[in-house]
């Protein structure tokens, strides 16, 4: 079995994204350097009674598909999010190479935590009020939490393999991760990487039940956070070795450089107190940056909003990296984007290495006793970039960190 | 060659609990296809599947933790405690876990909703939302064995398992944790049988021919599905005599699949096995068995069946279908990768089950009866609807 060799250099080099504050990646980093959330009252389930209002919705999606409605109709919402944002990642990594990529060998791994489950709440109810056998299935065809991964490789003829990551909110950064791994392994040779996720009933009344929603947009770190915005959206990475990058004279955005994976084992849903899995996390994604550990310049964090975690990640971030590094919760503009957040963040952790540009946290006037770092307020920092850690966690409590590198 | 050793595994199966009661099922060649009493069939086509019972979770989980726990939950983590025992070795705390489903919690999100509908959307139980993540039972057993290395769940259906093993031997030949957990696990329920059932994708009487699952055979129309949960316990240096080694994977996709069929693009299937015998270091001389993924369905066996013969030609190795004894996906991936390790420890070939008469275009026979053979490299396939594949080879010797 070959082993994956981490002195094999992963390029990135493409990236898309759709979220509540851009349909694309330009839209999106025009919202980021002008401090623009994108969050708002929900208005995707009218009729229903939530305890709170607020999420990070993305629009109609028809004008953006790259495929014909007929195929489109057999897709969930968060197969059709995929399929726009790994299509622009696609074209990017594209553009103004010698050779286009080798779609034959390009493996497709997906993170989501609902799939079609917007679609699978629908039939539900409608076979509630019709009966079994009076509701079209063609509407659950893509509940499974494999669709965004099979849409994105149809619709996009890949033919390198499709993975599909249900490890909750840190699936998408597991995504990433794993396919650096195949990658530094040969078992491909490009993958398109990333996560996608649609706002549906259960997982917004699920956390409301949890209490773990902030009636207001979402506050990380802040002294009166109180939760989560949820959101929704996706976002896709095109990964290769770097000297294939090079032959292809394709343009190189950014490294991936390291990647760390564990669990907290401590509780199905609370992140453990001092962040011992997050620490053990982002210690894994420097280990595999080489001998010489690499200077982390910003952490995009996982940065939630809800009490537990920022109070934990805060611990983690200091026993693992220091105190010094500026950190920011992009959460604060389009919400948490649940299983595509860790693609969804890496895409900015890309953007802010190409742009020199450090995200803000958004409406944080006043930060928690218990957040004691530098999480860089209001307005996006400007300063010098070369290795960006990106955190995702989930419920179960498996943590995820990415590390990043200028090119 | 590089190569993880399988050194426990557990089994929550229909029919069988424990991996001996699980060996004498498949050497008695008994199916545990039977019909339904969970819940109504009532009009629809298919009226059998592969539950699990007599099974009690109480014997392997704490009552206050069960509580906890959803159904998959329960069987997870109670097949990690057999694999475990059967290791003879709690795994360190560095280990990973990888666990497979390719419906995931299904009933717990249809039994959420029933409360969402019942109580409104506030009043919910908050521990069915908790259980709802694919990654519950992942969760469960990080917890119950303090397992922090990384906790994945893949769900690329009946690839799951597959795609869970080879994550997980990744990371250990990689040296990132000296073991994990690796497993499968599914549920049936009404829904989800009820969805594949007006698909058309379940097996069903048909022409006077009695409701069975029959892989490779002619006359096969769709499958059975199958629960339970099969864990392995993998490590890069064995604690006791493994049962066998993974010692290489391959991955592709056929990208004439749909998003929710197969396809027909055997080259791509045959690419993925070739890639896996590649990735042990081996000939294709050097495949003494297959294990495949034949479930039934038309499309799905016809695909394989011409991939088979597409990478092996005129010598197609024995090959062995296993899924007429245990159903179809995750927990069926992990029964089938189960039973290839037995095969490799035993030096014997199981039965298939379901098969009688040869699809016109075939050019091998499955395996009818269980025997002796000498096996030194099984090839074990699984063909997902919407195009995914994942291959392994389970190797007598590994490192």
């Amino acid at each position: 079995m070959r082993k994956a060799d981490i002195s094999i250099r992963l390029a990135i080099t493409g990236v898309g994204i759709i979220c509540s504050i851009g349909r694309n990646r330009s839209e999106v980093w025009r919202s980021i350097v002008e401090s623009r959330a994108g969050i708002g009252k929900l208005t995707k389930f009218p009729g229903e009674t939530f305890p709170t209002d607020v999420a990070a919705e993305v629009g109609d999606l028809d004008d953006l598909l790259p495929i014909d409605s007929r195929e489109a109709r057999r897709m969930s919402r968060s197969d059709l999010l995929a399929v726009i944002a790994a299509n622009e990642a696609i074209t990017q990594a594209n553009d103004g190479a010698t050779t286009l990529l080798p779609r034959e060998r390009a493996v497709v791994s997906t993170g989501t935590s609902t799939g079609g489950l917007l679609e699978g709440e629908s039939f539900y109810f409608d076979r509630l009020v019709r009966g079994r056998g009076r509701v079209a299935t063609s509407r659950v065809l893509q509940q499974p939490t494999s669709g965004p991964s099979d849409a994105v490789a149809r619709a996009l003829t890949l033919g390198g393999g499709v993975l599909s990551n249900a490890t909750a909110c840190a699936s998408a950064g597991a995504a990433i991760g794993m396919a650096g791994d195949l990658l530094r392994s040969r078992h491909a040779d490009v993958a398109v990487a990333g996560g996608s996720d649609a706002l549906c009933r259960l997982t917004y009344s699920g956390f409301n039940v949890l209490q773990a929603v902030d009636e207001h947009p979402c506050a990380p770190f802040a002294a009166e956070r109180k939760g989560i915005t949820l959101g929704e959206g996706a976002a896709y990475l095109v990964i290769e070795r770097w000297d294939d990058a090079v032959a292809r004279g394709a343009t190189i955005l950014a490294e991936l450089l390291g990647y760390g994976a564990t669990c907290d084992a401590h509780h199905p849903t609370a992140p453990h107190e001092e962040g011992r899995g997050a620490q053990a996390a982002m210690r894994g994604a420097l280990a595999e940056a080489g001998d010489e550990r690499p200077r982390v310049d910003y952490i995009n964090a996982h940065g939630t909003g809800t009490l537990l975690n920022d109070s934990a990640e805060t611990k983690a971030i200091i026993a693992a990296v220091g105190e010094a590094i500026p950190v920011s919760s992009s959460k604060s503009y389009f919400g948490h984007t649940l299983g595509a957040s860790g693609g969804v963040e890496a895409v900015i952790s890309v953007l802010a290495l190409q742009n020199q540009l450090a995200p803000p946290t958004l409406r944080l006037d006043v930060a928690a006793d218990d957040c004691t770092l530098d999480y860089i307020p209001h307005t996006p920092r400007r300063m010098a970039l070369t290795n960006i850690l990106s955190n995702t966690f989930g419920f179960g409590g498996s943590n995820v960190s990415l590390l990043f590198r200028r090119a | 060659m590089n190569g993880v050793a399988i050194t426990g595994i557990g089994i929550v199966a229909p029919g069988a609990v424990g991996i001996e009661p699980f060996r004498a099922m498949l050497d008695a060649a008994v199916s545990a296809v039977k019909p339904i009493d969970r819940f109504d069939t009532g009009g629809l086509s298919a009226h059998t599947a592969a539950l699990v019972r007599d099974f009690k979770a109480r014997d392997y989980i704490p009552a206050m933790k069960m509580r906890r726990m959803n159904t998959l939950s329960r069987y997870a983590v109670s097949a990690a405690r057999l694999a475990i025992d059967d290791a003879g070795t709690q795994p360190s705390s560095e280990s990973g876990v990888a666990l497979g489903t390719a419906f995931g919690p299904v009933q717990t999100s249809v039994d959420y909703m029933q409360e969402y509908v019942a109580k409104g959307a506030a009043l919910a139980p908050p521990q069915l939302f908790a259980e709802s993540v694919a990654n519950a039972p992942g969760s469960h057993i990080a917890i119950e064995f303090d397992l922090r290395g990384f906790n994945i769940t893949l769900t690329q259906r009946e690839s799951s398992l597959l795609a869970a093993a080879m994550y997980a031997s990744s990371q250990i030949v990689k040296g990132t944790v000296p073991s994990a957990i690796i497993g499968g696990v599914e549920e049936v329920n009404e829904m989800v049988f009820s969805v594949l059932d007006r698909l058309g994708a379940l097996a069903r009487e048909e022409n006077g021919l009695p409701e069975r699952m029959r892989p490779f055979d002619r006359r096969r129309n769709g499958m059975s599905i199958g629960e339970g949960s099969a864990i392995f316990v993998a490590e890069a240096t064995p604690s006791r005599q493994p049962y066998g080694w993974l010692t290489g994977f391959g991955i592709a996709r056929d990208t004439t699949a749909t998003i929710s069929d197969w396809g027909t693009g055997d080259e791509q299937v045959a690419a993925a096995m070739r890639a896996a015998i590649d990735d042990a270091e081996l000939t294709i001389a050097g495949i003494d068995a297959i294990y495949a993924s034949a479930n039934g369905t038309q499309r799905g066996d016809r695909l394989e069946m011409r991939a088979i013969q597409r990478l092996f030609g005129e010598n197609v190795p024995p090959v062995v279908a296993t899924k007429g004894y245990f159903g179809e996906y995750a927990a069926g991936g992990g029964f089938d990768l189960a039973a290839a390790l037995l095969a490799i420890r035993d030096q014997k070939l199981h039965a298939s089950f379901g098969f009688e008469e040869a699809d016109a275009e075939m050019k091998f026979a499955p395996v009818s009866a269980p025997r002796a053979a000498n096996l030194r490299n099984i090839l074990v396939n699984s063909v997902s609807a919407g195009g995914g594949v994942v291959c392994a080879v389970v190797s007598r010797e590994g490192a």
